[in-house]
């Protein structure tokens, strides 16, 4: 597992490369600058783990789809179509990675927090009792009981904030359909959460 | 004395690398002496489960060729033993009561392994029941690898099969339709689907010139 | 109960502590090589390549190159491998069809202008590969059309190679 960078040390540099354009920078790493990719790395996988690991359930599983998708999304670079819609494509190539993922395992497979289920089942108190990390538990264990189809569409939308055009160009997905999902997705979690406190 | 004796026991014990099968031989002096136990017990396995083991044999030495640590290289083996299970079960839905040939088990393992989901994996095996169905599998992998929708992508193939496209063309049919998203103008997926399914079933052959692979690879 | 689903999206924006930046890095560098300012011709730049070079490289793909001496059977074909590799030494191919043996499917660069190629006769089918570079680099074939991951849980994919059957052309 990687351990958080210190990052270079940079300073005016290192401020004028991360305010760069995606565009400018896919120009600078098709140039030949590949240290520049750093850049979107940085920019984009706070969001990219974070979306990872609600759909896959495990920060370990999480951690190898992103960076597998970033090395893809590298040697791909050239055939972003659009740079300027750059994150709605790594998304679109994450979203694919957790796919082969989940199809390489079962449903029922995937792996909820630390927090032990007996724990969870047996407290009594109310919602705003729970300690943190039992309340992420308890939502982690709603979402994971969610299809795939929902649990993104949801992720995507209310955790990652997308517009619907970017979900349909991550999803391919039509916007009504995406609507749906996500309205059925915040159905069954209201149902979810309601039932486990 | 106790060279006979390991001998004897080496000749005793099942499935030992060493001992037995054409994977044995394969594998004999390729793969980390830490990971033949391993190996051994996972290709063991598939020959008792009547599972196709050219899969295992092919992934240990790739493993050991890439200078795969011993431990990941058995999980990587042991990966592909649960795909060929899997793959099996989907067979034995696809084709209820009827033999399963190696080749299509071995074919949906492939297929799994690039990303292709169980239900359209099925959707394949029953489109084409007394045909090879790699081709089928693999033009359906070809069209979820580009992310057009699993669904959407099997009823193209379906429909392409239904006009007398068989085998390979399957794969022309994917390519058509990576060829229609490439051309860009704000076209979707679904767009693209659409344009292939109206030009069934005079989809173009790759032109052969343009593909690396040569003339007869794709 | 909706104050709760909006608890639960807050609770779920929680960015994980961890990066894979020195990880996805390490690749990088690894793919475009030890000194990737000079490394003018990597594949992923070829469509940003001048448009004299881009039609000299198109010029040359398009220059069939059927191999004489390779007459495939029935349920065989041909595979031609390309790869541009300026400055390697060697470049080999080595997958499923060889048995993942090193040695034994090279590349040749005749005109020393850092495209690299190969050709040889494979059973139909479906077929996993790599090229290594000078001895010790394994890398995925560009311009191959399908990938999967090798399983090994380190990000690697082979290029996916379906061979067709000479005969159906």
């Amino acid at each position: 597992m990687a351990h958080r960078d210190v990052g270079p040390p940079g300073g005016v540099n290192e401020q004028v490369n991360e305010s760069l354009t995606d565009v400018e920078v896919v120009a600078r790493v098709l140039g030949g600058d590949g240290e520049a990719f750093g850049i979107l790395i940085r920019r984009y996988e706070p969001g990219l783990l974070r979306f990872a690991t609600r759909m896959l359930g495990s920060a370990d599983a999480a951690a190898d789809a992103v960076a597998e998708s970033l090395v893809r999304a590298y040697r791909h670079l050239g055939q972003c179509r659009d740079p300027g819609h750059l994150r709605s494509w790594l998304y679109r190539i994450t979203g694919n990675r957790c796919r082969s993922h989940l199809a390489r395992r079962h449903m029922s497979d995937v792996p909820l927090s630390e927090v032990p289920a007996t724990a969870l089942a047996d407290h009594a108190d109310s919602w705003t009792a729970l300690e943190r990390s039992e309340q992420v538990a308890l939502v982690e264990r709603a979402l994971a009981k969610l299809p795939t189809e929902k649990r993104e569409a949801f992720v995507l939308k209310h955790v990652e904030g997308l517009s619907y055009e970017e979900m349909a160009e991550v999803t391919g997905a039509r916007i009504p359909t995406l609507k749906m999902r996500v309205h059925r997705a915040r159905e069954a979690l209201v149902v979810a959460l309601g039932a486990l406190v | 004395m106790k060279q006979l004796l390991l001998v004897a026991l080496v000749a005793l014990v099942p499935g030992t690398v060493c001992a037995q099968g054409p994977g044995a031989t394969k594998l004999a002096g390729r793969i980390p002496p830490e990971a033949v136990p391993a190996i051994d017990s996972l290709i063991a396995a598939a020959v008792a489960e009547s599972l196709p083991t050219e899969p295992l044999v092919q992934k240990a030495l790739e493993g050991s060729a890439k200078g795969i640590p011993a431990d990941r290289l058995v999980n990587g083996v042991r990966r592909g033993l649960v795909q060929l299970r899997e793959a099996r079960v989907l067979v034995g839905r696809a084709l209820p009561g009827q033999p399963q040939p190696e080749g299509h088990v071995a074919a949906v393992a492939a297929a799994l392994a690039r990303g292709l989901p169980p239900a359209i994996a099925e959707r394949m095996l029953t489109m084409a029941t007394d045909e090879p169905p790699a081709p089928a599998l693999h033009a359906a992998a070809d069209l979820v690898a580009h992310r057009f929708n699993p669904d959407s992508a099997a009823d193209l193939l379906v429909a392409a099969h239904a006009m007398g496209l068989h085998g390979e063309r399957l794969l022309d049919v994917a390519v058509a339709a990576d060829q229609e998203l490439q051309r860009g103008g704000g076209r979707t997926p679904a767009d693209a689907l659409a344009r292939v399914r109206a030009m069934l079933p005079n989809v173009p052959t790759p032109k052969v010139a343009v593909t690396p692979h040569g003339k007869t690879g794709s | 109960m909706t104050d709760r689903l909006d608890d639960a999206i807050e609770l779920l924006k929680t960015t994980p502590a961890m990066s894979v930046e020195s990880r996805v890095m390490a690749e990088v560098r690894r793919i475009s090589g030890p000194t990737p300012r000079r490394r003018v011709f990597t594949w992923p730049r070829i469509a940003t390549v001048g448009l004299a070079l881009a039609a000299g490289l198109a010029a040359i793909l398009l220059i069939p190159r059927t191999p004489d001496r390779l007459t495939p059977g029935e349920s065989e074909g041909i595979a031609q491998f390309v790869g541009h590799f300026p400055g390697a030494r060697s470049v080999e191919v080595v997958g499923s069809f060889n048995n993942w043996s090193r040695g034994l499917l090279h590349l040749r660069d005749e005109n020393h202008d850092g495209i690299w190629h190969a050709a040889a006769v494979l059973p139909a089918g479906q077929h996993e590969y790599m090229f290594v570079v000078d001895g010790e680099r394994w890398v995925t074939d560009p311009l191959a059309e399908r990938f999967v991951d090798d399983g090994f849980g380190a990000g690697r994919e082979n290029s996916v190679l379906i061979v067709r059957p000479a005969g159906q052309r």
